[in-house]
C-alpha cells in the first residue's frame, strides 16, 4: 500500500485501541459494551492486516496463541456467568455507583466478552487473508 | 453418503417447528417494566441495555459466545490444511528421536 496509508494506520493504531478499551471499560454507564468493543478491538488489527505486506506482518499474529487466549477468556466468561448469582450481590457492596468501579459482575463480563470477540474476529479474518496470500 | 446429513436437517428442522409452534405467544409488558425499573439497583449498571445482555440474560449471550467459538474454530480447521500440522510436528519429533 501507499506510503500515506501506511503512516496513518501507524497512527491510528493505537487509538482505535484505546477507543475499544474505553468501549469495554464504560460499557455499564454508556453505550457500548462487550460485542461493540470486541469488534472496534479487531478492526485496528484487520486495518494492519490489510495495510502492510505479508513479510511485514508475517509471525506477528500466532493463531495457536490467539486461540489460547480466546478459551482462556471463554473460561472466565463461562465461570462469572455461572456464578453469577452468588458473584453479583457481593461485588455491589464493595462498589460505589455511577463510577467506574460499578456494574456487578456486568465490568469483567465487558471485559472478557470484548476480548473473546476481537481474537475471534482476529484469528477469521487472518486466516482467510493468509489464504489469499498464497495464490 | 451425502443423504444422511440431508436427512438429519430435514429432521432437525422438523422438530424445530414443531416444538415452536407450541410456544405461547404472549405479550408481557411486565418483563419490560421489570428490568427497567431494576436494572441499576439489581445489577448496579446504569446501561439498562448491558444489565439485560451481561446480568438478566447472561445465558443467552453464553450461547452467543459458543456459537462464535464454533465459527472460529470451523474456520480454522477448514482454512488450515492437516498437511502443515502434521509436518510441523514431525520436524519436532525427528530430533528428538535422533538423539535418542
Amino acid at each position: 500500500m501507499d506510503l500515506i496509508i501506511k503512516t496513518i494506520t501507524r497512527v491510528m493504531f493505537p487509538f482505535i485501541i484505546l477507543f475499544g478499551a474505553y468501549t469495554a471499560l464504560h460499557g455499564h454507564l454508556t453505550p457500548g459494551g462487550g460485542f461493540p468493543a470486541g469488534a472496534t478491538i479487531a478492526t485496528a488489527f484487520v486495518l494492519l492486516l490489510l495495510t502492510f505486506r505479508e513479510s511485514e506482518v508475517e509471525g506477528r499474529f500466532p493463531e495457536i496463541k490467539l486461540i489460547d487466549i480466546k478459551s482462556i477468556a471463554s473460561l472466565a466468561l463461562l465461570a462469572i456467568i455461572l456464578f453469577e448469582f452468588a458473584l453479583r450481590d457481593k461485588l455491589i457492596q464493595y462498589q460505589i455507583p455511577m463510577t467506574v468501579w460499578s456494574g456487578g459482575d456486568t465490568l469483567p463480563a465487558n471485559i472478557f466478552g470484548s476480548i473473546i470477540v476481537a481474537t475471534g474476529i482476529i484469528i477469521i479474518i487472518y486466516s482467510l487473508i493468509k489464504e489469499e496470500w498464497k495464490k | 453418503m451425502k443423504l444422511v446429513p440431508v436427512f438429519g436437517l430435514i429432521i432437525f428442522t422438523a422438530l424445530m417447528l414443531y416444538a415452536v409452534s407450541d410456544l405461547p405467544i404472549t405479550h408481557n409488558p411486565d418483563v419490560k417494566q421489570y428490568y427497567l425499573q431494576n436494572a441499576l439497583e439489581k445489577t448496579g449498571s446504569a446501561n439498562a441495555v448491558n444489565a439485560i445482555v451481561w446480568d438478566f440474560r447472561a445465558y443467552d449471550t453464553l450461547g452467543e459466545e459458543t456459537v462464535l467459538f464454533a465459527a472460529v474454530i470451523a474456520v480454522f480447521l477448514i482454512v488450515h490444511k492437516k498437511s502443515e500440522f502434521k509436518l510441523k510436528t514431525l520436524k519436532k519429533q525427528i530430533p528428538k528421536t535422533k538423539q535418542n
